[in-house]
């Protein structure tokens, strides 16, 4: 069944990209932020392909690093000439690309043929971040969720119980003090990146007050400063003063994060789909099958669903003066084919025909239940607000976990500037 | 007499000790950037400082020696320095010529604005810069980072130059073109000569701006195949994890033709920064 | 200009009044032409892409622009009263107010001290010392911050492992982190970059010291305190003059070093400068108008300052304008 969907849609795609070919020279100016070997090599033999199989089109490769990318995007977009595809995270920035005209409504190619190309993905609440109303201005190609990453070894050495994690906020707690009593520190954090720490707070809101709670602050019926977020706040705060993080934990970095729970020196770390590729390259062999995950712990009275996901991933948007052969290869690089190949390298695929690759690990298995089947997807905060309101955000939880605000003021902080971003 | 020589030898052996520790300093950090190129990234980031577990490793400086890019990159770097180099000083040069020793009216005026460069970073005006980049057509083109490190560098060098041609006797001039000289000759054929310590140290200031440059290419070079060295360095740096290792190897690496390259104009910077009055 | 005079002279014996005219015409003809051949090129390159940026950058800072799209909301100066109303730019103020104010109290004199003692009196090896305290000035400013971020490392960089050593009972510092120290790590990281350029200054300058004046100051009876105080130290005025104004221009402009270093400005913006406040808020922030506002506020600093300095301070050491 599944292979007689992919094959289908491959014949889609020959149609597609032949039709193109008919067309004269056409370059498509292609940006991407994977510099790690594997997947860079694994982006240029994808665009050899299709230029091979369409021999009109020259793609033009620029590979930078993730600042570099963000800042040189910016400069660029502001002068006003958008490269034909790049990285994007959906969500705030996008829209404001897309608010400003930059970015080319390709939702006629996805819904081509009783939209194929639009159903062939699985995580479809993905999809949508990368839409504004009618219109859509990329699409995903690795999607997940963040969740808590954990090391059975160290739980079993606290006495704990390796195959069942703590679902709730007390047994969460309680294998915290656990933890600490046998001297293990019980979760990983790099406070100087800002967004590993913004995480939590926006998970314990996610929790706490679902998705009325955030929608209401974002249509601006409610407040950042509401009572879940405040609460928010406290509990991240009693989870610092529970000495639940390293020593020093606002000066390490995301690097140091990962580092320690790869090399077994933390037993928990919340963190998105990527972290178990870095923890393997870190330390290899270290954690291995000893690596478990778990949903983020439901709370005492919160109004959320338990299975209301936080997340994010990668995607291509596609710029206004984009041929529509960057569409075609857009299709191209989420095709089934090109998904499975790429899922054997690092991706979690987003088209589900592709899905099967990375399931048999039983992480990626949860990963990719939980984002399918959220009730509520929220995409990282820092992601889906405008840039002004998601970088305060990170900077508010950044003090709060230094100790240097309340929890109140936190809140109201945020609140302060999305009176101001937010209309 | 023996005691004075007493107090001396022991003055000269503290001067000794409170340099040699200053030493120590100014080396240290660029020791830890190459413990950091001989271990793991792991080993690295679990102790930022010490020495190899095992055996030292310099497979990250094989690997990245062996790599096409490096060379290609230092090829692109060899082209960016040298080109603004050559470009700013000769346009520093005239400038400062005429900032010196012609006369026109509006001169203290144009001079005061050329100042002004002095006081503005190129990162402040960055995206005006691109926009002008772009409307000349000098995206994905050497010249697009050239000609703007030209003009910045350009207020710099032109007050350095124009105070050595200052400093050159009046009478200088009026003998030389008492016996003929055109303004071209003596601007050619005498001044340049004599001013040739204070063109050395400001070429060599330039080299290291234009050599160190950074934010520019990224903004201005899309093909990887323009890039200079600096940007290099984004190879190893990942979405997520960095590879500190060889971040640390290509550190070193770079670090390496600067203090060559160094050691060989430390005299030229010293004279043009001082005014050519440091002796050896 | 005087050539041209006496060329003049010699033929003012041509009686026509017309062919003295024309004859002044073509000089000064000529002599705008070799100024235009001299100063074009420069200033031609100067103005396309520093002044005209500069001046376009003035522009945007009277509108309400995220940088997409035409620039349409004109609002006078609101940007810069949003601006002055910010904690955060406040602060940031500061932060660059004091890291100028350290620089000149604590760098300058330091790089001074150290000048002294390689430049004066006999020293085998002064070549060596000189090279060596230079070469942090020849890095480039981003290898610079890489490095000195796991200098600085909270975990075991080598500066927390050499207290670790040292001190009994010392607990690790996160030196790029903690608010309360963050802004003096960035400073001695800009100490250690930039102390040997005052160094070599100075150094050039105590050399130029006429040693007969500090042996006649020795035989009145001063001591090596003394001479240095009545007699070197005077003489070297113009470059003590010199370095201040270097070192005071280049805090305000510190950008790179500070970014890297404290990812950003650091918590709460303990360690923010001008220069970052205006790259988080101005560009990453898309808040392109107000983000000019701040250039220009920048600019306004730098500018009255290097005026009235030059003017009441520096204006002694130039004789030859």
């Amino acid at each position: 069944m599944r292979t007689k969907l992919s094959l289908f849609l491959l014949a889609v795609l020959m149609i597609v990209v032949s039709s193109v070919s008919a067309q004269s020279n056409v370059v498509v100016r292609w940006w991407h932020i994977s510099t790690n070997p594997p997947e860079q090599e694994f982006w240029q033999v994808i665009a050899d392909e299709f230029m091979a199989a369409n021999p009109n089109v020259t793609i033009e490769i620029t590979v930078l690093e993730n600042e570099a990318f963000k800042s040189r995007l910016v400069t660029v977009m502001q002068s006003g000439e958008a490269p034909d595809l790049f990285q994007s995270w959906g969500g705030g920035v996008l829209w404001k690309f897309a608010e400003a005209g930059l970015l080319r409504d390709i939702s006629p190619e996805l819904d081509a043929n009783d939209g194929a190309w639009r159903n062939s993905f699985s995580a479809q609440s993905a999809l949508a971040l990368y839409a504004q109303g009618d219109a859509t201005y990329g699409v995903p190609w690795t999607w997940g969720a963040v969740g808590m990453f954990y090391n059975k070894a160290l739980f079993e050495q606290a006495g704990l119980d390796p195959e069942n994690p703590p679902t709730t906020w007390e047994e969460f707690v309680a294998a915290i003090e656990a933890l600490k009593e046998a001297g293990i520190t019980p979760i990983s954090l790099g406070g100087k990146d800002k967004w590993p720490g913004h995480f939590w707070w926006v998970y314990f809101a996610i929790r706490l007050g679902g998705e009325e709670a955030f929608l209401k602050a974002y249509n601006r019926t409610g407040s950042f400063a509401d009572e879940p977020f405040v609460k928010a706040g406290e509990y991240l705060q009693s989870l610092v003063e529970m000495g639940a993080f390293p020593e020093n934990f606002m000066g390490l970095t995301y690097g140091d994060q990962f580092t320690l729970t790869a090399n077994a020196g933390a037993a928990m770390e919340l963190m998105g789909q990527w972290a178990p590729s870095l923890y393997e390259n870190a330390a290899p062999g270290v954690l291995g099958d000893n690596l478990g995950w778990f949903p983020f712990p439901v709370m005492p009275d919160g109004a959320g669903n338990p299975g209301d996901v936080l997340g994010g991933g990668d995607g291509f948007a596609v710029g206004k003066n984009a041929p529509d052969a960057a569409v075609a290869f857009l299709q191209y690089i989420t095709s089934v084919d090109v998904q499975r190949r790429a899922a054997e390298i690092w991706v979690i695929p987003t088209v589900g025909g592709a899905e099967d690759v990375v399931t048999d690990n039983p992480v990626f298995a949860s990963i990719i239940e939980a984002r399918n089947n959220a009730p509520y997807f929220q995409l990282y905060y820092d992601q889906f607000l405008p840039p002004a309101l998601g970088s305060e955000v990170n900077d508010a939880v950044e003090v709060l976990l230094a100790g240097m605000a309340t929890p109140q003021e936190t809140a109201e902080r945020i609140e302060e500037m999305a009176s101001f971003e937010l209309e | 007499m023996l005691r004075i020589t007493l107090v001396r030898s022991s003055l000269l052996i503290l001067r000794y000790v409170i340099l040699g520790f200053l030493c120590i300093i100014v080396i240290s950090p660029v020791m830890t950037a190459f413990l950091g190129s001989v271990r793991t990234t792991n080993e690295f980031l679990s102790r930022p400082f010490g020495f190899p577990e095992g055996a030292w490793n310099f497979e990250f400086y094989l690997d990245i020696l062996r790599s096409n890019s490096f060379w290609r990159f230092m090829g692109n770097s060899l082209i960016i320095t040298s080109f603004t180099m050559v470009l700013n000083v000769v346009l520093a040069c005239m400038l400062a010529f005429a900032f010196s020793r012609l006369r026109f009216r509006g001169r203290t005026f144009a001079f005061n604005v050329l100042s002004f460069g002095l006081l503005f970073p190129l990162t402040v005006a960055i995206l005006p810069i691109f926009i002008q980049i772009r409307q000349f057509g000098l995206i994905d083109s050497y010249w697009g980072v050239i000609l703007p490190l030209v003009a910045f560098g350009l207020p710099q060098s032109t007050i350095i130059l124009r105070s050595f041609f200052i400093a050159i006797p009046n009478e200088l001039e009026d003998a030389a073109y008492v016996d003929g000289c055109t303004t071209f000759g003596f601007f050619r054929y005498i001044l340049l000569p004599m001013a040739r310590p204070a063109i050395t140290a400001v070429a060599v200031i330039q080299i290291i701006g234009a050599w160190n440059e950074y934010f520019l290419p990224i903004l201005v070079l899309n093909k990887d195949v323009y890039w200079p060295l600096p940007l290099g360095i984004m190879q190893f740096q990942g979405q997520f994890g960095t590879d500190w290792s060889r971040v640390m190897a290509y550190v070193t690496l770079l670090i390496i033709p600067a203090i060559i390259f160094y050691v060989f104009a430390e005299k030229y910077i010293v004279t043009g920064l001082t005014g050519g009055e440091l002796k050896g | 200009m005087s050539l041209a005079n006496t060329r003049n002279l010699s033929e003012v014996k041509v009686d026509e009044a017309t062919q003295i005219r024309r004859e002044k015409r073509n000089n000064a003809i000529r002599k705008w032409l070799t100024v235009g051949i001299f100063l074009l090129p420069g200033m031609l390159v100067f103005i396309v892409f520093v002044l005209s940026p500069i001046a376009q950058t003035a522009v945007y800072s009277f509108y309400d622009w995220d940088g997409l799209g035409p620039l349409t909301n004109y609002q006078e100066f609101k940007n810069y009263e949003r601006l002055f109303e910010h904690s955060a730019f406040i602060k940031s103020v500061q932060n660059t107010l004091v890291i100028m104010v350290l620089s000149l109290v604590i760098q300058l004199p330091i790089a001074l001290m150290i000048a002294l003692l390689v430049a004066r009196g006999q020293l085998p090896g002064r070549k060596f010392f000189r090279a060596m305290l230079f070469i942090p000035y020849v890095f480039s400013e981003v290898i610079t911050a890489i490095i000195w971020l796991y200098v600085l490392h909270p975990k075991d960089g080598l500066v927390n492992t050499v207290f670790t050593s040292l001190v009994p009972g010392y607990q690790n510092v996160a030196w790029t982190s903690d608010p309360n120290v963050i802004l003096y790590s960035v400073f001695a990281v800009l100490v250690w970059k930039y102390f040997g350029f005052y160094m070599i200054l100075y150094m050039a300058s105590i050399q130029g010291v006429p040693k007969d004046l500090e042996e006649a100051a020795r035989m009145d009876g001063a001591g090596e305190i003394g001479v240095l105080r009545y007699v070197t130290i005077p003489l070297i005025g113009p470059t003590i003059r010199l370095t201040i104004y270097l070192s005071v221009l280049g805090a305000i402009q510190q950008f790179v070093i500070v970014q890297i270093l404290t990812t950003g400005g650091g918590i709460n913006n303990s360690g923010s400068v001008i220069g970052t406040y205006l790259y988080k808020y101005g560009l990453q922030r898309f808040k392109l108008g107000y983000g000019s506002s701040i250039a220009v506020v920048l600019f306004l600093f730098t500018f009255v300052f290097s005026i009235l300095y030059q003017r009441f301070v520096m204006s002694r050491d130039y004789q030859d304008d």
